[in-house]
């Protein structure tokens, strides 16, 4: 969240330049961030690069997903030994591509998920019935 | 509020591009408990009214509509006009035809009868050009016909939503203003689509934004394109193959989201946008459309002042009946009162009156017209000429035909000389407006072949493979084909048993079954209306440049509306050739009209019991000549049976053994109440005709004939064991209460039981009767006139021409060979009808241009010779090719060896006396000077041709696909003696289970349905002397059906069935492919003359009445 915590007000009433935090904690701020992530209008730095999921890095490593059946959304996950967990989810896709061909066919249920400050892109694989880190977006 | 309607929805109807069945969408939809449904194919209303019916079943409100191609909104100018950067993507064809790429989707809901009536309109507009551009409708045209439309902004090819993708929003917000000034406030809905992609929330948030900044409604829908997610394979499938590419196919969707979620899911996808979800039910709320179905709607027809149709109907009627009957009869006159009664009463005047006035313009202006099915129950129809069996005679029952107690449109099919179909099209359009007339169209769905071809092309393979993987395959339904490769004998060996590289082709090719491909044109279906016809069906244009309604004959019949069938029948047409044929050799006045003549010439009868009655209109399949020598016919009540008892049902009931024995005396005829015996005496005791299961009714348990017409077809349809229990105990009740013991009276009831789906409409069959006597008589006395008519209207009947030729041949007509100096364009008859001469048409590849060169020619002057010939007629070089290889220049000019050149020596100068005539442009007739090309020395000195009996005769069967010079099987007499085969012509004098041994070249191959389920295949096969009739039964066809299937000739080894209980036939127990060859060794070439690949369907359809395989009907004979 590093970037979001140089987001600085001007408060003519303060003494001028000196720079107050937008968010009073944490909890504000997550929702705040929220809308803007799920906001058509907002387009990120990454996703003006390229395609429609944004540039960020992608990649395929297997993770442990907590899911929630009730929710039906992951709720935490854990990568290089430290639990991620979930703050808010922002988009679900799905991918079937390749059907007729076994060796490339792609069957996959997507969640972008906000937690710790980072936007993750989290995937079970039908076909290898695994969960996978596909991309850390922002 | 909760709960969901899905409002953008693709059925099979949006044909190779929805994967779903209009069945399994209702049904789905109402297991969901969803109140209503719509369904909106593309550019169409093809599966409407289907869908409609199956809503009302399933007690869910059906919404009608369409997805259609707009023209651009948002833009002034043409989308072309756009800097490339600004241009909108688009949308794939997949679904479309030749309005993609041209405009926007856009999606219509049908809110009332006025909606409709509008929605019909407009798609009528798009298809038929009258808006500026094909198949898109425009703006102006939009509005216009908005009123009682609901308008929803389309999928992510609709303008709004491909603008918002491609980042112009502004583009979005004009296209949406535009489109929604079309619609009346409040009937303009901006559609979301959240299909779960990336793009989805931006594509979602952006639309909903501009609808909130314009005041417009949202609606969430889900482009439903199938009912299963897993059926997203078919959708990818089918809209590759449309869109003529491979897999991923045109949308290169992303994934399968595409299906009919439960409300919940949609719910839960929207959960920011409630009220989108809620909009669904309002709209579900606000379209209510009553198609009315049930209520019948006549075309108008113009009746003199002071008259009323039906006035005019009884005059005509009493009219035509004192010509049909002299002396009037009171049991005629009687009839006639009662049909007219009852017409009065349902109100069907105009409906006869205009069939009427079709088939009186019909006969004046000399075309043959005869009304066959259920219509030949009617003394009324008898007597406007419109049917010409006599139904009092036959005794045929009118409420087989109208039941006043169950009010239904009447159905009358006509069939017309082919030939001159077309006048009465043309005057039909005449008659009641263009606008009052549309051709009635087909739904062409998958079979097997198509279904693999389908799987195949949308995964890659290549077309020379795709042809390979469904050449061969049989006549099946495609979900059958795991079951047809591993059983079907002739599937032996097929390439798509390999599991690994084909198994995804067969397993979607299953799944694909009788899924509908396109729209076709009915063979003779017109629907003719009161209003416009687009007022109630959509029109387009089909391939032959004539409007076609967007629906089927079934769902005109739902709409009440007038459907008239104007089939072509061939056989028309041969009856009047060889009437004129004929009567040009012996006199107008020495051949009488067939059709006028007494039934009764015992000479007819005799040929048609010999089962000599090859090319005779429905008697001449190898099962009927068969029948025709267990039968004996006698009479015209003979020929009725004969047609109705070889039939798909009386076969499948196996009726024929029980009226053969019983009418040979071989077991007695038995009926368990006495009523029946009077009843089914005609039929010795057998329930053949639907007419008798009504007489038995009445005459056993007093039914009235028209609620025993209502029994009939309550047993004729799939009933729950209650429903039919609750017929036999009122059917039993009543038998009893007049006397009857209830256990004959059970009996009885369970007899009308088993036979009354399997009985066949007597009317039908005696209509079909007139034409088959008619035929008879001229092929009887007139044979060589009767076979050149045949051959002249080919393709018709069971038989190759080849074996029309033959046939002719055997009753003592000489067969001459085509040549340019005598023979026509057609067959024409010789020799004071002795003899056949072949006409030029057949000679494979042949153009009108030259066949009219050729008789042009001829008149001024005969041929001289080869160079004469060429100069003079121009043909192309294929052409002149063949007309030597045939003969047709036999004999022509003159050589330095002082006789006329073989084949071999044109064929040698051919290509040189071409150049030179080609070079000189010359159009003298001065003689040209070739020196003779170097020719092989000649096979056979004695023949003009120079050629070998076997290379004349390869030639033929090549092309012209006859056998002129000699039968095949002739050249190898010899082969046939040493290895002892039995010659057709002696079959009958053998003994009844004699093993023989026969050889004969395939004329027909075909598997009917038995009732054991069992698979028997009926070899129709031909030798130098006559037809044979092998029968292979299961355990026989296993072994040799690759053999059937590969050859053209076969030697078949088996038991002779001789005896009248079975009639005569070859039981098949080897079978074993035969080369033909001369007795030098020359082989014979069969190709082309002589048939060979898959075991066909099979043949018993021609002519079935309406209610069985009415589109069928006409393939046989018309």
């Amino acid at each position: 969240m590093g970037r979001y915590r140089a987001i600085r007000q001007y408060r003519p009433s303060e003494r001028p330049g000196q720079p107050l935090d937008l968010f009073s904690g944490k909890a504000t701020r997550s929702d705040m961030v929220e809308e803007l992530l799920k906001s058509p209008w907002i387009i990120r730095g990454s996703q003006a690069v390229r395609g429609a999921l944004g540039a960020g890095k992608r990649r395929e490593e297997p993770v442990d997903v907590v899911w929630d059946g009730a929710k039906r959304a992951p709720v935490a996950f854990e990568r290089n030994g430290r639990r991620y967990r979930v703050e808010a989810l922002v988009q679900t896709w799905s991918v079937e591509r390749a059907w007729w061909d076994p060796r490339t066919r792609t069957s996959r249920r997507c969640f972008r998920v906000f937690a710790r400050g980072g936007l993750y892109d989290l995937a079970f694989d039908l076909t290898e019935d695994r969960w996978l880190l596909i991309g850390i977006v922002d | 509020m909760a709960g969901f309607v899905h409002l953008h929805v693709h059925s099979h109807f949006s044909f190779m591009d929805g994967a779903a069945a209009i069945d399994d969408l209702v049904g789905r939809a109402a297991q969901y408990g969803m109140p209503a449904l719509a369904v909106t194919d593309h550019q169409g209303l093809y599966g409407a009214v289907r869908f409609y019916k199956a809503a009302k079943h399933a007690g869910i409100r059906p919404i009608v509509g369409a997805e259609i191609v707009v023209e651009p909104a948002g833009l002034l100018g043409e989308e072309g006009g756009q800097p490339p950067k600004r241009r909108l993507p688009i949308p794939p064809s997949a679904g479309f035809g030749r309005a993609s790429a041209q405009g926007f989707h856009l999606t219509l809901l049908v809110k009332d009868r006025q909606g409709y009536a509008n929605l019909c309109t407009l798609l009528s507009r798009m298809h038929l050009g009258r808006t500026q551009r094909l198949s898109i409708a425009g703006l102006d045209d939009l509005a216009r016909c908005s009123e009682g439309i609901i308008g929803l902004s389309g999928c992510p090819y609709g303008e709004a939503g491909a603008a918002v993708l491609a980042g112009q929003p502004a583009r979005a917000e004009r296209a949406l203003r535009v489109l929604a000034q079309c619609f009346a406030p409040g009937d303009f809905y901006v559609e979301l689509m959240d299909l779960l992609v990336p793009e989805s929330p931006p594509y979602v948030g952006t639309l909903a934004a501009l609808a909130q900044r314009l005041g417009l409604p949202i609606v969430a829908t889900n482009d439903v394109h199938y009912v299963e997610k897993r059926d997203f394979r078919l959708h990818d499938v089918l809209s590759a193959a449309a869109a003529r590419t491979g897999l991923p196919g045109p949308y290169e969707r992303q994934n399968a989201e595409l299906w009919l979620k439960p409300a919940s899911e949609m719910r839960r996808l929207f959960a920011r946008l409630p009220e989108a979800c809620d909009a669904t039910l309002e709209i579900a709320e606000r379209c209510d459309l009553d198609l009315g179905l049930g209520t019948l709607r006549f075309p108008s027809i113009e009746v003199p002042r002071g008259e009323t149709p039906y006035s005019v109907l009884v005059k005509a009627a009493w009219s035509g009946l004192e010509k049909r009957y002299r002396p009037l009869t009171p049991a005629a006159v009687a009839r006639l009162e009662r049909e007219l009664a009852a017409i009065q009463q349902m109100g069907f005047a105009e409906y006869f009156l205009v069939v009427k006035d079709i088939v009186d313009f019909a006969r004046s202006r000399g075309i043959r017209a005869t009304g066959r099915g259920s219509a030949g129950d009617s003394i009324i129809a008898y007597a406007l000429g419109i049917t010409d069996a006599d139904p009092i005679r036959y005794d045929l029952l009118f409420e087989r035909f109208l039941n006043p107690a169950r009010r239904q449109m009447p159905d009358i099919d006509i069939d017309f000389d082919s030939r001159r179909r077309d006048e009465v099209v043309a005057y039909i359009y005449r008659r009641f407006g263009d606008d009052h007339v549309a051709v009635v169209a087909t739904v062409q769905t998958m079979g097997v072949r198509s279904a693999v071809r389908t799987a195949a092309r949308a995964l890659g393979f290549s077309p020379r493979e795709v042809d390979q993987l469904s050449r061969n395959l049989p006549w099946a339904s495609a979900s059958r084909l795991r079951e047809v490769l591993a059983s079907y004998p002739e599937c032996r060996g097929h390439p798509l048993h390999d599991q690994e590289r084909y198994g995804l082709i067969v397993e979607l090719a299953e799944e694909l079954d009788g899924c509908p491909m396109h729209l076709g044109t009915h063979l003779g279906g017109f629907v003719v209306t009161k209003e416009p016809v687009w007022c109630w069906t959509p029109l387009q244009v089909a391939g032959k440049g004539i409007a076609v309604s967007q629906h089927d004959k079934d769902d005109i019949e739902a709409l009440g509306l007038v459907k008239m069938d104007i089939l072509g029948l061939r056989m028309h047409s041969a009856i009047s050739d060889a009437l004129a044929l004929a009567r040009a050799r012996v006199g107008a006045d020495e051949v009488p009209e067939p059709f006028d003549l007494r039934p009764d010439d015992p000479a007819v009868y005799e040929m048609i019991a010999a089962g000599d009655t090859v090319g005779v209109f429905q008697l001449e399949s190898s099962g009927q000549r068969n029948l025709a020598t267990r039968l004996k016919q006698r009479d015209f009540s003979d020929i009725i049976a004969a047609i109705s008892l070889f039939r798909p049902g009386p076969l499948e009931a196996e009726m024929i053994t029980p009226f053969i024995r019983r009418r040979h005396g071989i077991e007695p005829v038995e009926v368990p109440h006495p009523a029946m015996a009077e009843v089914l005496r005609d039929s010795y005791g057998v329930i053949l005709y639907q007419e008798q299961v009504l007489r038995v009714a009445n005459a056993v348990a007093g039914f009235s004939l028209a609620e025993a017409d209502l029994l009939r077809r309550a047993m004729t349809k799939d009933r729950s064991r209650a429903e039919m229990e609750a017929l036999r105990e009122r059917f039993v009740d009543h038998a009893v209460e007049r006397g009857t013991p209830r256990i004959v009276a059970e009996e009885v009831f369970r007899q009308i039981q088993g036979f009354a789906a399997y009985g066949f409409c007597k009317a039908h069959a005696a209509c079909f009767a007139v034409i088959s006597y008619a035929s008879a008589w001229l092929k009887r006395y007139f044979p060589a006139e009767f076979a050149c008519a045949i051959l002249n209207n080919e393709p018709m009947g069971f038989y190759t021409p080849r074996t029309v030729l033959n046939d002719a041949r055997r009753h003592g007509v000489a067969v001459l060979p085509p040549h340019v100096n005598r023979s026509e364009a057609t067959y024409s008859v010789e020799d004071g009808g002795r003899a056949i001469r072949v006409g030029l048409k057949d000679v494979c590849g042949i153009t009108c241009r030259t066949l009219h060169a050729i008789t042009h020619e001829r008149a001024r002057r005969p041929f001289l010779d080869l160079a004469d010939f060429l100069r003079r007629t121009r043909p192309e070089i294929q052409e002149a090719e063949s007309l030597i290889r045939v003969g047709a220049l036999d004999g022509l000019g003159i050589t330095d060896a002082g006789r006329p050149p073989t084949r071999d020596e044109m064929l040698a100068m051919l290509p040189e006396l071409k150049a030179t005539i080609a070079h000189d442009r010359s159009t003298s007739d001065d003689v040209l000077l070739i020196a003779p090309g170097k020719a092989r020395a000649a096979e056979c000195p004695d023949h003009p041709s120079g050629w070998s009996l076997a290379r004349r005769l390869s030639a033929e069967l090549e092309i012209l696909g006859l056998s002129i010079s000699c039968h095949p099987l002739e050249l190898a007499e010899i082969d046939l003696d040493r290895r002892g085969v039995t010659r057709a012509c002696e079959l009958a004098d053998l003994e009844d289970r004699s093993h023989i041994r026969v050889v004969g070249l395939r004329e027909r191959a075909q598997t009917p349905p038995t009732r054991s389920g069992k698979r028997t295949c009926f070899l129709t096969l031909e030798d130098a002397t006559g037809l044979l009739d092998v029968v292979v039964f299961e355990d026989v066809l296993q072994a040799t059906g690759d053999v059937i299937v590969a050859n053209r000739a076969y030697l078949v080894e088996g038991t002779l069935q001789n005896n009248p209980e079975r009639g005569l036939a070859i039981v098949a127990e080897r079978i074993e492919p035969y080369v033909v060859s001369a007795d030098d060794g020359a082989p014979v070439r069969l190709r082309r003359g002589v048939p060979a690949g898959p075991i066909g369907p099979h043949r018993g359809t021609a002519g079935a009445p309406e209610d069985d395989a009415a589109p069928s009907a006409i393939r046989h004979h018309g």
